[in-house]
């Protein structure tokens, strides 16, 4: 009984050992964790509007982040969300452009993702990406009909698409209660 | 609801199979496949131990890390240690309770701690948000789907055995080809069901 | 010399990939293009000699019964560490390799070192050992992935190689192409070497 004790004992040493240890890596690299994240949710931004000089925030509560784009003069020339979902492997995140003058989708940026290397990873290349610039907000457009998927990789695929015609309703929905 | 479950489970056995798919726990896979009722035993004790452990790694996940916000760094460590305490559990428990199963299956259990298949789940079902019962059925799903692919490897492997194959090929190398062609096979599998 | 000979081994004799068949899972899974298996070769290397070296330190107070579990914690810690480090200060690298940064953990090569070099020998040959095993997996993924992104890409570590009238092999990027591609390969190095490549150390 007292070996087992002092086993127990012995391993909790090693468990506490390792979580100081990672505690103390995890308060180190943490900030620089946040500011890259935060600096690419930002630099986004102006990627999926372009032409605008600054940005405001719309809606920022749990269900949904939403900015306004402001071009030089002032007045809001396009929307830009955060839309989370389930891909094959984990939660792809993304930040998705909407050009009000048009009404179209500009483009989106993936924020993160969890999928295969070299196959649903593509989600966040240009030959995949380009196909839903310029779609419309309010036809809702399919994999396979309207939006070719990324060769082995259609459950990617179809879930970049499936979570932006899904998130664009939401805010469609919110934008517009909002207006009357 | 129960379709959900339903997608979850055919999902992990055939369309998304973990190792001829995901490549998770290929090591059991090309090592204890060279006969069928010993890669069934492997399959039926990873199975039970990929149940078990899905719904433990949850508890975990949800009452421990995420109330705590531990999940960022104490997340792999807790996983292995909950995983290894929960399949050296096991093998006391089983070794009590029958000594028939303990000589089927306990033999197994201490090479599954390091199946990468078990963590590489409880990782899964958490990138997923799964709740309990989803995660258990993706475990059961999983576990179910690992022993397909290995019996049939080991299938494949008994009438290979007396075939006649270039020297250079044999062992290793013809183990990886069949299993690529079994891979193939499973591809078939993927415009099955649309999520 | 004994240092040369523990460090020379892990690129051929005792080559983890071609020779052990160690560590599959990531073999696999992350070789569909060069620069994944290069940083998968690498984050691992670093587990293995920062782990390789801890347990050769601490190894005689740990006791036998429940060093699995020590080692283990000890592998996992490092993997955090190694992972947390990727996503601050590399964040492309770290998503590229995504969840298998975390199975680092019950890659089979670290435990299997750990267990059967760096618990028996002191910490300069335990070093060199992770070293000699993490440079020679390392090559070993690099050069799958470099052979699979050719076929299936077109391409190395991105760059074109091939010319446009050249028809992608998209297999050699989807998962068949990672068993076959491999089993090509030991079938080629077999034949061409005296002794046979050993069906997986670890099970």
């Amino acid at each position: 009984m007292g070996k087992s004790i002092k086993l127990i004992l012995i391993l909790s040493v090693i468990s506490l050992l390792s979580g100081a240890v990672l505690s103390l890596v995890y308060s180190i690299t943490s900030p620089t964790m946040e500011a890259v994240a935060l600096e690419n949710q930002q630099k986004s931004i102006f990627e999926v509007l372009p032409g605008i000089e600054s940005y405001r925030e719309y809606k920022n509560d749990e269900s949904m982040l939403i900015y306004e784009g402001l071009s030089k003069e002032g007045n809001v020339i396009g929307l830009a969300y955060v839309a989370e979902g389930a891909g094959f492997q984990g939660r792809i995140k993304l930040m998705i452009g909407m050009d009000i003058k048009s009404k179209r989708i500009t483009e989106y940026k993936v924020l993160e993702h969890q999928e295969t290397p070299g196959l649903g990873a593509k989600i966040n290349e240009e030959g995949f990406k380009q196909q839903f610039s310029q779609k419309p907000w309010t036809e809702p457009f399919k994999v396979k009909d309207d939006i070719e998927a990324i060769t082995g990789a259609t459950i990617s695929s179809r879930a970049v698409t499936e979570l932006i015609t899904k998130s664009l309703d939401e805010v469609l929905q919110i934008v517009g209660s909002d207006e009357q | 609801m129960l379709k959900d479950l339903l997608l979850i489970f055919i999902g992990a056995v055939l369309v998304n199979n973990f190792v001829l798919s995901r490549f998770l726990g290929v090591c059991p896979f090309l090592g204890v496949s060279k006969k069928v009722h010993v890669a069934f035993s492997m399959g039926i004790a990873t199975t039970f131990v990929m149940t078990l452990s899905a719904a433990a790694t949850w508890l975990i996940q949800t009452f421990i890390l995420d109330p705590f916000g531990l999940g960022r760094f104490l997340q792999y460590v807790s996983f292995v240690l909950v995983i290894a305490s929960l399949v050296q559990m096991i093998e006391l428990f089983i070794k009590k309770t029958s000594k028939d199963l303990y000589h089927s299956l306990g033999i197994f259990l201490p090479l599954i701690t390091t199946n990468c298949a078990i963590l590489g789940l409880a990782l899964l079902s958490v990138n997923k948000t799964y709740n309990l019962a989803q995660s258990l059925v993706f475990g059961l799903g999983a576990g179910i789907g690992f022993t397909l692919a290995i019996v049939i490897m080991a299938g494949i492997r008994e009438e290979i055995d007396s075939a006649d194959i270039p020297e250079g090929l044999k062992g290793a190398g013809i183990t990886l080809l069949t299993a690529g062609i079994l891979s193939i096979a499973f591809l078939g599998f993927s415009g099955l069901i649309s999520m | 010399m004994k240092a040369y000979k523990e460090f020379i081994k892990g690129l051929w004799d005792e080559n983890p990939v071609f020779r052990m068949l160690m560590g599959m899972c990531p073999t696999l899974a992350v070789t569909n293009a060069a620069v994944n298996g290069l940083a998968m070769g690498i984050a691992t290397a670093f587990v293995l000699f920062s782990s390789n070296i801890i347990v050769s330190l601490v190894k005689r107070l740990i006791p036998n019964e429940i060093r699995i579990p020590a080692y283990i914690i000890i592998i996992a810690t490092f993997v955090t560490i190694a992972d947390l480090f990727l996503a601050a200060y590399f964040p492309d690298i770290h998503k590229v390799l995504g969840l298998f940064i975390p199975l680092i953990v019950v890659n089979c090569i670290i435990l299997g070192r750990v267990e059967s070099f760096a618990s028996k020998n002191n910490v300069l040959y335990s070093a060199i050992d992770a070293i000699g095993m993490g440079v020679g997996f390392t090559w070993a993924l690099t050069l799958l992935g470099i052979i699979r992104e050719i076929f299936g890409m077109g391409s190395i570590f991105g760059v074109t190689v091939m010319s446009s009238s050249f028809t992608k092999w998209v297999i050699f990027i989807l998962p068949p192409g990672a068993f076959l591609t491999l089993g090509v390969m030991l079938w080629i190095i077999n034949s061409l070497s005296k002794t046979k490549t050993s069906e997986s150390h670890c099970h």
